[in-house]
């Protein structure tokens, strides 16, 4: 589902100026259209997240992008490894 | 549910400092995004919210130490994971990435092309627009054209020119920029459009300005002449006692667009016959003009 940044800032409880950081750090990357962001539920999920490792685990921003960098590797490495599991042996 | 304190590891007596340092100890080990795929983790992580809320608000930690509440229905509802999105679907998380097993990207084995059909869809990020300019001819650019630009790359980009577009105009081209990444959208391309200039005429505004040159005659006695515009040449009709600098004005010769028709101005300019013309003089020297020809009468000191 697509959200426009005006729902998302909603649905995420953020601000404008804070979700310009967060878009400055990279930490969220939502298709940049000519008039407006489009923001899917991964982005908002994500948005979630990094509001848990900010105010529920007292991260700093440093902190935020590190962790976020070694979750994306993780995924990347659970993908590969659950396509390696799935994948049918060479005939 | 179990006891609350037990669940935070803490004693009843703790100080609500000690109370978050134990929250947020325990949850960095088991916040479920810090731990995809591990079921326990996350169920010992609803049990640490919910304990977390009744401690952290000394209002429920009150009621809760003289027994009016229990530690059951203070669940929040579960929100949105973000691991229940990244591992999901291939290729539906533009944030994953492989960069940290690019050394396997050499071996010639499975994993290795695993990796580099991972790596291929990448981020989800906007191509970039790509900036072009083309210089389009004056009429073409008064009556609208179809252009084709070349590309480095070899391919080309078809393009409108609307009617009546102006100089330094930039179109947009949706989607004929740089490709994007991952399942990004590609850029625009942009293109500047330079009009070149006509030999006779001059765009202002939404009306076309002609000098039309005309015989002395012409002038004088009135005329039809055919006067380009644009669109084609018209007839037009001089009056009888034109001068140099009077205009005429041809309605709906102008550009159009959007409904809106501007003029073509054109503005008279009396010539002498370049080459001396002994009947013209003979004629000029018996000639007595009335006494109220004088074109410089305004400028008497």
């Amino acid at each position: 589902m697509i959200i426009n940044r005006l729902e998302f800032m909603h649905r995420a409880q953020i601000d404008q100026q804070t979700l310009e950081i967060w878009l400055r750090e990279e930490w969220l990357l939502p298709n940049e259209m000519v008039t407006d962001m489009e923001f899917s539920e991964v982005d908002l999920a994500r948005a979630i997240f990094i509001l848990d490792l900010k105010e529920r685990l007292g991260v700093n921003d440093d902190g935020v992008g590190v962790i976020l960098h070694l979750v994306d590797q993780v995924h990347g490495l659970r993908r590969l490894l659950g396509g390696l599991l799935t994948q049918k042996p060479a005939a | 549910m179990k006891d609350p304190y037990e669940t935070l590891g803490v004693a009843r007596t703790a100080t609500s400092a000690e109370i978050r340092k134990a929250y947020r100890k325990l949850a960095k080990t088991l916040h479920p995004d810090l731990n995809p795929g591990n079921a326990e983790a996350e169920e010992r992580f609803k049990g640490l919210s919910a304990a977390n809320e009744i401690l952290s608000d000394p209002e429920k930690r009150k009621r809760f130490d003289a027994g009016e509440i229990d530690a059951s229905g203070t669940e929040r509802p579960r929100q949105p994971y973000y691991k229940d999105y990244a591992g999901n679907n291939a290729g539906a998380n533009p944030y994953e990435n492989t960069s940290g097993f690019s050394d396997f990207s050499g071996a010639d084995d499975i994993f290795a092309e695993m990796f580099r059909r991972q790596g291929r869809q990448s981020r989800r990020m906007r191509g970039h627009d790509l900036n072009y300019s083309l210089t389009v001819d004056f009429l073409d650019a008064i009556n609208g054209a179809k252009k084709r630009i070349s590309l480095p790359d070899g391919g080309s980009l078809d393009l409108t020119i609307p009617a009546g577009i102006e100089d330094n105009k930039v179109l947009r081209l949706r989607g004929k920029g740089a490709p994007g990444g991952g399942q990004g959208e590609a850029g625009d391309a942009l293109v500047t459009i330079t009009v070149g200039a006509h030999a006779f005429f001059v765009r202002k505004g939404d009306d076309i300005h002609l000098d039309l040159p005309v015989t002395i005659g012409e002038a004088a006695l009135g005329a039809r002449l055919k006067v380009p515009t644009p669109s084609g040449a018209v007839m037009v009709s001089v009056p009888k006692g034109s001068n140099t600098g009077s205009v005429l004005r041809l309605k709906g010769k102008g550009i159009a667009h959007g409904g809106i028709h501007g003029d073509q101005l054109v503005t008279l300019r009396v010539m002498l016959p370049n080459k001396a013309d002994a009947a013209l003089e003979g004629f000029l020297a018996t000639w007595t003009p009335e006494p109220e020809y004088n074109p410089r009468k305004d400028m008497q000191p």
